[in-house]
């Protein structure tokens, strides 16, 4: 089966080589047959690739030792599910996902234009071939996942215990569906910029598969949160963290571009912006599997290093080097069609939006890459930890929020008086009337205070909006629910922006009253002693061990109340994997955790000793089930938006043709 | 024009904060990284710093309490140093792994820990270690009669 997978991964490199060369010639002699045979050959890699993929997963169920990858990353006692999902464990297995994601989206961009006769298509393929030869490369030629050891031993060393977790089983897969989905608009970028064909055709053939990409990449990061609140049991989710920070910084210039956008298609400004946005968007999500991969940056997810580092880093050089260039050369064709007319409008909202998105993913960049930058220059590492980040993006996030309430109310080109008072005199009163609330109730944490409030604020106008809409349908009769539904599904765009609005909304809810107000203890307990804990009393009442397969499970039993009222019991377990020394990680505390819409009871076993003696940590963390309750919502929200509506499925047919005319620069569609 | 000045000057007032919280937010919370040997080399100017500092774990030096104080010596073949910290401990930390602590150095050659970090060895993804298992074969120091299932716990209180 291995060889399979080795004779696919070089038959692939062909063919991804031959699409870029067919696609090439095709778009500069015109030839439509050589187009259609370089859209064969991205179906084809697809195969391919699926096929090796398969082989590597194939291997990987078998117990095949004599691959190096199998060996190094399962073992005899490793569950099936975790088998497969060692795929993306280790460095070869992700660099292959990421090559066989990327496939999938490149023969889905096939199939979709495929009867398009659009001058940027062929360009469009030339990317994602060229992106697709520099993974299978690095795949086939330098870090194969298909090597072979020089013996068959007779298990392997096992799977990381941290990477066995439902969550981290799924949410690479969701940050490489994200990462990778970025390529599709920076290769519509580049087809625009190559062909020269510089009109909003671009941005609108992209726009979903960029929603698409931009939704699975924050439901990846608030998935890897979610594991890091689980699995590393130390009480949070988010650190700072290199890895992190690697996936955030695409994420937030991909959320600027989504914003962008609009602009370019409703005004026919930002053009040069936007085609910056997303060469830069791309650039992260490079420089994000750089980081993840190379461990160039200390960090807890670096789970493997080698030496594709420099490949990896001309690459970059390359693709920035190339597609800046590309840019300047275009520039003429980038001319805006309009320009701002006042500082308080709509446009001017997202600009400031954008401006702020990007200058977090700038500062968040400089913090990730001080310590190389200061040992370069003063060849002293200096560090900037999480109060760095945290002191700059804080003061963003709430203008963020902010902006957040105002863009969608405020009208284009102008707000006038009249608009400001009709639009926002409800929010304002009631994110006010928060405020007032709060700090009666006694709350006094600034940051606290003002972001709940500017959370009210965005609410209410969202609710306005919904309000508004609905009373309109009603004044013709409508029932309140059919006149909601209606209003919705005939404004996708609309009310789907707005719902992900809300449910970012509850995200900040979360994260700030989680940081604001979280209640630590530790203490070492006997057998039947008690500690509170905020509301909550806890009493230790036994410890237990047990051997099962895999690991030797050390589980306390907790009994908890609530003022009054037994809440059960939590076992916290903390464990030992079986690797007979050859996996150097091999503990794993598991928390437990009690959660509700108020609050978390987190529950970590610290340490015992032979007398039965336990330490615990425990923490109350609140209203941090409303960061996950955010994700559902915004992918709800993102569905509704990308979900193509009638109309709009009209729209798109009527403006396939149009695109194919546009002259160089002249473009205005 | 005057009216796209006012969103140039809105660029800039954007831009000029962003700056300021950037060198704000250095300046107040920059820390050095430093290697075993290069912080001896800064006595005494290191003592007045909170510092990072990273080290090897020295073998058999870990000496963990119940109450979560850890007391380990870290090395860089050349100078030791006794490390005290309390709080969470990684899963990763054992002996021999690179320990990454903060915190403040003091004259009595102890380190004073705030934050503990540990990085797995670089053997992670090598192929060490696999020779033992050429015949499947496994050895569990756990079953030695340590742990018992259902038992009172008699092992280490790790």
């Amino acid at each position: 089966m291995a060889e399979i997978g080795t004779v696919s991964l070089y038959l692939a490199f062909i063919i991804s080589l031959y699409s870029m060369t067919a696609a090439l010639l095709g778009a500069k002699s015109r030839r439509r047959d050589l187009i259609k045979s370089a859209e064969s050959g991205l179906y084809v890699v697809f195969f391919l690739l699926t096929l090796a993929a398969a082989s590597l997963v194939y291997a990987l169920l078998v117990r095949d030792y004599s691959l190096k990858y199998v060996a190094s990353n399962t073992s005899n006692d490793l569950s099936a599910t975790y088998r497969v999902t060692a795929l993306w464990a280790g460095q070869a297995g992700s660099l292959l996902l990421w090559a066989w994601i990327l496939s999938i989206y490149s023969a889905l961009v096939a199939w979709f234009n495929r009867d398009k006769r659009d001058e940027l298509i062929p360009y469009v393929y030339i990317t994602l071939s060229a992106i697709s030869v520099f993974f299978i490369f690095l795949i086939g030629f330098v870090e194969s996942p298909f090597e072979r050891l020089a013996f068959t031993p007779g298990d392997g060393r096992g799977l990381n215990p941290l990477l066995q977790n439902a969550y981290m089983a799924i949410h690479p897969v969701f940050l490489y569906i994200g990462f990778v989905g970025l390529s599709v608009p920076f290769a519509f970028g580049m087809g625009a910029l190559l062909s020269g064909s510089l009109g909003g055709g671009w941005i609108r053939s992209s726009r979903r598969w960029t929603l698409f990409a931009w939704t699975f990449l924050g439901l990846g990061l608030l998935l890897g949160a979610r594991w890091a609140y689980l699995e590393l049991g130390w009480g949070g989710y988010w650190a700072w963290d290199p890895v992190e920070n690697a996936a955030f910084m695409p994420w937030l210039t991909a959320t600027a571009f989504l914003h962008s956008v609009m602009i370019q298609e409703k005004r026919g400004m930002l053009k040069k912006w936007n085609m910056s946005l997303i060469i830069i968007t791309f650039f992260l999500v490079l420089f994000g599997t750089f980081i993840t991969r190379s461990g160039i940056i200390s960090s807890v997810h670096s789970f493997a290093q080698s030496d594709i580092g420099p490949l990896f880093l001309s690459f970059i050089a390359f693709v920035l080097l190339f597609s800046f260039s590309m840019f300047l050369l275009r520039q003429g064709g980038l001319k805006s069609e309009g320009r701002f007319e006042s500082f308080l409008s709509r446009e001017s909202a997202f600009l400031y939006n954008n401006l702020i998105f990007l200058a977090a993913a700038v500062s968040v960049f400089l913090g990730t890459i001080f310590p190389i930058v200061t040992e370069a220059l003063k060849g002293e590492k200096i560090l900037v930890g999480p109060p760095y980040f945290n002191r700059v993006n804080v003061p963003m996030g709430l203008v963020l929020i902010l902006l957040m309430g105002i863009g969608p109310l405020i009208s284009w080109r102008k707000a006038s008086r009249e608009n400001f008072i009709k639009n926002f005199s409800y929010p304002t009163v009631f994110g006010a009337l928060t405020a007032a609330v709060l700090l009666f109730l006694g709350m006094r944490e600034v940051y606290a205070v003002i972001s709940f409030s500017l959370c009210a604020f965005v609410t209410a106008t969202v609710a306005v909006e919904f309000w508004r809409g609905v009373r309109v349908r009603c004044r013709r009769g409508e029932n309140p629910l059919l006149a909601l539904s209606r209003l919705v599904s005939k404004n996708r765009r609309r009310y789907g922006g707005y719902i992900v609005h809300v449910g970012f909304v509850l995200i900040v809810i979360g994260i700030t009253a989680s940081s604001a107000f979280v209640i630590r203890k530790e203490s070492v307990l006997n057998k039947g002693e008690t500690m509170t804990v905020g509301k909550y009393l806890l009493r230790y009442d036994d410890l237990r061990q047990y051997t099962i397969e895999a690991k030797d499970v050390t589980v306390a039993s907790v009994s908890v109340w609530s003022g009054d009222k037994s809440l059960g019991v939590l076992r916290p377990e903390s464990n030992l994997f079986h690797y007979s020394g050859n996996r150097e990680i091999d503990k794993e505390t598991e928390v437990a955790l009690r959660s509700t819409i108020k609050d978390d009871l987190y529950i970590i076993l610290a340490g015992f000793d032979s007398g039965g003696r336990a330490s615990f940590r425990v923490l109350v963390n609140p209203m941090v089930s409303w960061i996950w309750a955010g994700g559902v919502v915004i992918l709800i929200g993102a569905t509704f938006t990308m979900w193509p509506s009638a109309l709009e499925r009209r729209q798109e047919q009527a403006v396939v043709y149009p695109a194919e005319v546009e002259g160089k620069g002249t473009a205005k569609t | 024009m005057l009216r796209g000045k006012k969103v140039i000057v809105a660029i800039i007032i954007v831009g000029l904060t962003l700056s300021y919280l950037v060198y704000a937010g250095v300046k107040e919370t920059m820390i050095y990284y430093l290697t075993i040997s290069e912080m001896i080399e800064r006595v005494p100017a290191v003592y007045d710093n909170k510092i990072r500092v990273s080290g090897n774990v020295v073998p058999g030096s870990i000496k963990k309490e119940l109450d979560g104080r850890l007391e380990f010596v870290i090395t860089d073949g050349e100078h030791n140093v006794e490390v005290k910290y309390k709080g969470v401990i990684p899963d990763v930390f054992r002996d021999e792994v690179e320990a990454i602590v903060e915190g403040t150095y003091t004259p009595e050659n102890v380190f004073h820990a705030d934050l503990l970090l540990a990085k797995c060895p670089t053997k992670y993804e090598s192929t060490e270690g696999l020779e033992l298992r050429k015949e499947g074969y496994r050895k569990k120091d756990y079953e030695k009669g340590v742990y018992k299932p259902d038992a009172p716990p008699k092992g280490e209180s790790i």
